[in-house]
């Protein structure tokens, strides 16, 4: 499979809400780095945890790559879209059932057939705003 | 004879980052063509009416955003610390973006901090040598944390 369909389906296992699918695409030491939360380590572990919470607090996500490239270093450049409704706390922010969408960038480098180091980027204070934080001291708080 | 010599997609992005370094706008927007287009994803001023979005075109919308933050963070910097680029003329490029503030920047108040914060672009490179898109993304609540901003609107 070619880096470009590895990550085209890593990407439709995370639409599905897939977790062990999406996971299975990733070698579990591989470093991932998720910029906004300020998460380092391994797929196996901080990974795991972004893909459970993401799926159980948004059991009706929608993930859309509305761009995806790949670099000479077999790095993968994808912009996505995720969007759905809150039903779970995520990351520490409390359900109040809001819609988010959010766009992001994801880094996958690709290397023997799995996805072997990842980084994303967005911007976490949308997501407050779409999910009804008002202030980043007190992410839990909501009135 | 003219001799035309296009830089690559990494160089003319180089280039570009290099201008931002030192505050050289015309440059940045030189290496873009008439028509390039911007987007800021994070850019979102939610007054009563409307929402402004950081959407546009780099000559009008990206220049004037550039030259704001420029002048509410004279010192504002980068250090490009990775590009990615395929054979198509798209790049992706990380950069750390850094500032100390000696102005209000939009509802951001001066309290003359520093802010230092990762960015990542995304731009396409046209067959002319010439930036068609720039993309950025950032992460707001940090650069808010940052500068002692706190509420998320």
């Amino acid at each position: 499979m070619s880096a470009q369909d590895l990550v085209q389906t890593f990407f439709a296992k995370m639409d599905a809400g897939d977790v062990e699918g999406t996971l299975a695409l990733v070698a579990p030491e591989a470093p991932v780095n998720l910029i906004p939360l300020q998460l380092q380590g391994s797929a196996s572990e901080v990974g795991r945890d972004y893909f459970q919470q993401l799926a159980s607090a948004f059991p009706n996500l929608q993930v859309r790559v509305r761009r995806l490239f790949v670099g000479s270093d077999n790095t993968a450049v994808a912009e996505v879209t995720i969007e759905g409704n809150q039903a779970a706390d995520f990351f520490g922010i409390l359900n109040q059932e809001k819609l988010m969408d959010l766009d992001q960038v994801w880094l996958l480098h690709v290397g023997d057939g799995a996805i072997d180091r990842i980084k994303a980027y967005w911007c976490q204070n949308r997501l407050y705003r779409r999910l009804g934080v008002r202030r980043l001291d007190h992410i839990t708080i909501t009135a | 004879m003219s001799v035309t010599i296009s830089l690559s997609a990494v160089e003319v992005i180089t280039a570009f980052f290099d201008a931002y370094r030192v505050h050289d706008l015309e440059r940045m927007v030189e290496l873009c063509s008439d028509n390039a287009d911007f987007h800021y994803i994070p850019f979102e001023v939610w007054g009563r009416q409307r929402v402004i979005r950081g959407d546009g075109k780099v000559r009008t919308i990206g220049k004037a955003l550039w030259a704001t933050l420029i002048d509410a963070f004279p010192d504002l910097t980068n250090e490009v610390t990775s590009i990615i680029a395929d054979e198509e003329g798209n790049v992706a490029a990380e950069v750390v973006i850094s500032g100390t503030q000696a102005k209000p920047y939009g509802t951001i108040a001066n309290q003359g901090l520093h802010y230092n914060l990762p960015n990542i672009f995304l731009f396409r490179v046209g067959k002319d040598g010439l930036i068609e898109e720039v993309t950025g993304y950032w992460d707001n609540a940090d650069f808010y944390r940052q500068l002692d901003r706190l509420e998320v609107d």
